[in-house]
């Protein structure tokens, strides 16, 4: 290939790069969001969870109410949204159970938060919608803070 | 989103570019400036985003995985040594989280078989992607049939040609402007497929 075609198929590249597969409209900002967490403790370990699932997601992404579930290590977090007039009814359940706090940062909102119960169940009702955060303190043993990433609920 | 943080002066980032201006930002982070945390997600997360996208992860997971990356940078602002170094360790970090990722989904699926009969088989990702005729088909299709290796390797080159990426060039060991014999290889390659086409292979 001689340098011109070279700079021709490089260009295919960028063109690939800025316009067929940009960075989503609004990742920066969710993950600005992400990272403004409040009390964050040096000596408490932070651990980012991942959604499971991504496909069945698509609908929560988008707006809607449903189950999602959420895993680090060996925790695994089940959430229900449930569409209550103009805000959301989170119905969560944490494996393996434990009394930890629950956090969810809903992004121009104040924080609500709450502790799961012996069984590892937690709900908010009232929670705001928008760009949002779930985190979950854990007590006993070492202690640690999952965080998900931010999704527009 | 974020609040307002009106300080007297001017940030120490302002006016610096490159390097200089990502480890002004690194140290002003550690001192507790959220906004310099907030300039370094604005103007990092275009390389982010395409090195996870470049390990083939889909839109959605690379989504997350551009969050942790950023999370993990909270964690280590104190352990990271080399703030000049910040593109190098943000590429690794990358890699290595799109990995534990893809492990990690590989475990959770075998462990909740429930979750295994929900996926598609084999059928490739809805991808939301800026597709707008034919060409552009023809041109990302032949891209994705490209060697992983290659795939990650063509959009670094393209972003270290950049100005404001010229230091991941450095982390990269690539000489401005050069192209390489491996990149030429990799862009002959999208030749060929591209050429090919209709899906043939």
């Amino acid at each position: 290939m001689d340098p011109a075609e070279q700079q021709y198929w490089l260009d295919q590249v960028a063109y690939l790069v800025d316009e067929l597969d940009p960075v989503p409209a609004g990742l920066v900002e969710r993950a600005q969001f992400a990272v403004a967490i409040e009390d964050i403790d040096a000596e408490v370990e932070l651990e980012a969870a991942l959604w499971l699932d991504q496909r069945s997601l698509v609908g929560v992404r988008g707006g809607g109410p449903g189950t999602i579930t959420f895993f680090v290590g060996d925790l695994t977090v089940m959430v229900n949204v449930t569409r209550t007039g103009e805000c959301h009814r989170i119905d969560g359940w944490l494996v393996p159970a434990g009394e930890h706090g629950v956090e969810v940062r809903v992004a121009d909102h104040e924080t609500s938060s709450t502790t799961a119960d012996e069984g590892g169940r937690f709900v908010l009702t009232e929670v705001p919608r928008g760009t949002t955060q779930i985190l979950i303190r854990m007590n006993g043993g070492r202690p640690r803070t999952v965080v998900t990433p931010t999704v527009v609920l | 989103m974020t609040e307002l943080h009106t300080v007297g002066t001017n940030p120490p980032w302002e006016g610096l570019a490159g390097s200089e201006r990502y480890a002004a930002c690194m140290i002003a982070a550690r001192d507790g400036d959220k906004r310099a945390l907030d300039v370094l997600i604005a103007e990092l997360t275009p390389l982010v985003w395409h090195v996870a996208r470049g390990t083939g992860l889909d839109h959605g997971t690379a989504e997350d995985v551009v969050q942790s990356v950023w999370l993990a940078l909270l964690r280590h602002l104190e352990r990271l040594s080399e703030p000049r170094a910040l593109a190098g360790w943000l590429i690794t970090t990358t890699r290595r989280e799109a990995n534990r990722v893809r492990q990690r989904m590989a475990a959770q699926t075998e462990l909740l078989p429930e979750y295994a009969e929900q996926l598609p088989s084999g059928d490739p990702l809805p991808e939301t992607l800026m597709l707008r005729g034919e060409r552009d088909d023809k041109l990302w299709a032949a891209f994705r049939k490209l060697p992983e290796r290659c795939q990650m390797l063509l959009r670094l080159t393209v972003l270290a040609g950049r100005a404001e990426y010229r230091e991941v060039a450095a982390a990269l060991g690539m000489p401005h402007g050069s192209i390489g014999p491996t990149r030429g290889r990799c862009l002959k390659s999208l030749r060929g497929l591209y050429e090919d086409g209709d899906g043939a292979r």
